[in-house]
């Protein structure tokens, strides 16, 4: 870009000045909030306690903002999980003040609302790793478990492709909201189900196998069908959606079981919901490039 | 048996209840074809009995549910449901037994 052309694009020098100022507005400290957060190391404290820290806290601050905070110059020890910092990755989902969110996406004052104290304590459901950090052991296992990939019998075209698999926008519309799942925990944590019945395959993992069983791309129906059709899957779900509440972001998985019972009863009658899709000819693809 | 097809039997059979149910307050209340049913001990008999087992299934197979739930041992799961289906089966010979009893068919 030209000197000139960059010109063109600068903000006027009155939009700049209120950008700042509104800039500094939200990292101005604005209120004193005490975080109560538990703290627990399994293999070395014989019972859970909760610490309490005091911090001023901007309008911009995240919960994760401040746990950083505490954790760099108030308590080394503190055990908290995290990584992309935009609510991309899932590690950070917790319990904020009873209920589960994602900390790097919560603000501190909007989860204080008018009090002045922010509870933070692991996901429940879920066993501790230490302090926030869950222990995600079982929960992958379930996902696993489901086989969370595209499944073929096509094994010539698997090996070598001749182009990518067909499939329709409406197709794709039928499983794409399931996409967006980042695997924070949210929903397992907050399903009565998981909270009593361990061996639940859980939300998360369930909407994850609808996800894939109607994907045309997929031909694993029959082989996902007698793990999701179990004494502990789908049909444990008794449909409070809690689950779909959560969410960060915005999946539904409560529907995704739902949309499995159906599934697995029209199995029954004999009904697919797809023929596996054929990979786009060569010269599908040749022309496409052109 | 898949736990498809016992929630499916467990859904088809609240309907039963009902239908069943609805029949048999017919029977005892409706002077019109509640009393033409009530006259055939055979037809009172047999709705009798499909509601006596399809209660029992709805209300045993919840109950199977909830251990499972409770009890969420692997290990455990198959026991609960063998128990439950031989405590249900037995439920039902003897309520069986009164109703031909009490019907005077035994
Ligand atoms: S469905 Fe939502 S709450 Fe559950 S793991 Fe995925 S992103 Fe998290
Ligand atoms: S809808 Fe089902 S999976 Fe979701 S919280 Fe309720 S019981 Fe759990
Ligand atoms: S740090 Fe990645 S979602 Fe919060």
């Amino acid at each position: 870009m030209s000197s000139e052309e960059a010109k063109e694009y600068a903000l006027p020098p009155e939009v700049l000045e209120e950008t700042i100022r509104a800039s500094e507005e939200l990292w101005k400290p604005v209120r004193k909030i005490k975080f109560r957060i538990y703290k627990y190391n399994p293999r070395k404290d014989y019972a859970p306690h909760w610490e309490e820290h005091e911090l001023e806290v901007s309008r911009g601050m995240t919960v994760l903002d401040a746990l950083l905070v505490i954790k760099g110059e108030m308590d080394h020890s503190l055990g908290v999980r995290y990584s992309c910092r935009m609510g991309l990755c899932g590690s950070c989902a917790m319990m904020i003040n009873g209920k589960q969110m994602l900390a790097c996406q919560t603000r501190v004052l909007e989860a204080a609302g008018d009090g002045d104290v922010v509870e933070l304590r692991p996901l429940d459901n879920f066993p501790v790793e230490r302090d926030l950090a869950a222990d995600f052991t079982s929960f992958f296992e379930k996902h696993k478990a489901v086989k969370p990939w595209i499944i073929r019998n096509d094994e010539v075209e698997l090996n070598n492709p001749t182009g990518p698999y067909k499939q329709t926008v409406d197709e794709y519309a039928r499983y794409y909201q399931f996409t967006d799942c980042i695997k924070c925990g949210a929903c397992l944590s907050a399903c009565p189900t998981a909270a009593t019945d361990y061996e639940y395959l859980g939300p998360q993992a369930l909407a994850q196998a609808y996800r894939y069983m109607v994907d045309t791309r997929d031909d694993g129906l029959d082989v996902r069908i007698p793990i999701v059709d179990s004494e502990h899957g789908c049909w444990r779900c008794h449909f409070a959606a809690s689950c779909s509440d959560v969410c960060p972001r915005g999946v539904d998985p409560a529907q995704g079981i739902q949309l499995l019972k159906k599934l697995l009863i029209k199995r029954k009658f004999g009904f697919k919901p797809h023929k596996p899709a054929e990979a786009l000819p060569a010269k599908v693809k040749a022309e496409r490039k052109e | 048996m898949r736990e498809s097809t016992v929630m499916f039997l467990h859904y088809i059979t609240a309907i039963l209840i009902a239908i069943t149910g609805l029949i048999h307050l017919l029977a005892n209340n409706d002077p019109g074809i509640g009393a033409v049913i009530k006259a055939n001990s055979a037809l009172y008999f047999g709705n009798m009995a499909i509601f006596l087992a399809a209660l029992l299934y709805h209300a045993f197979n919840g109950v199977r549910v909830i251990l499972i739930e409770m009890v969420p041992d692997k290990c455990w799961t198959k026991w609960i449901s063998w128990a439950v289906l031989i405590v249900g089966i037995v439920t039902y010979a003897v309520g069986l037994q009164v109703l031909m009893v009490a019907l005077g068919f035994a």
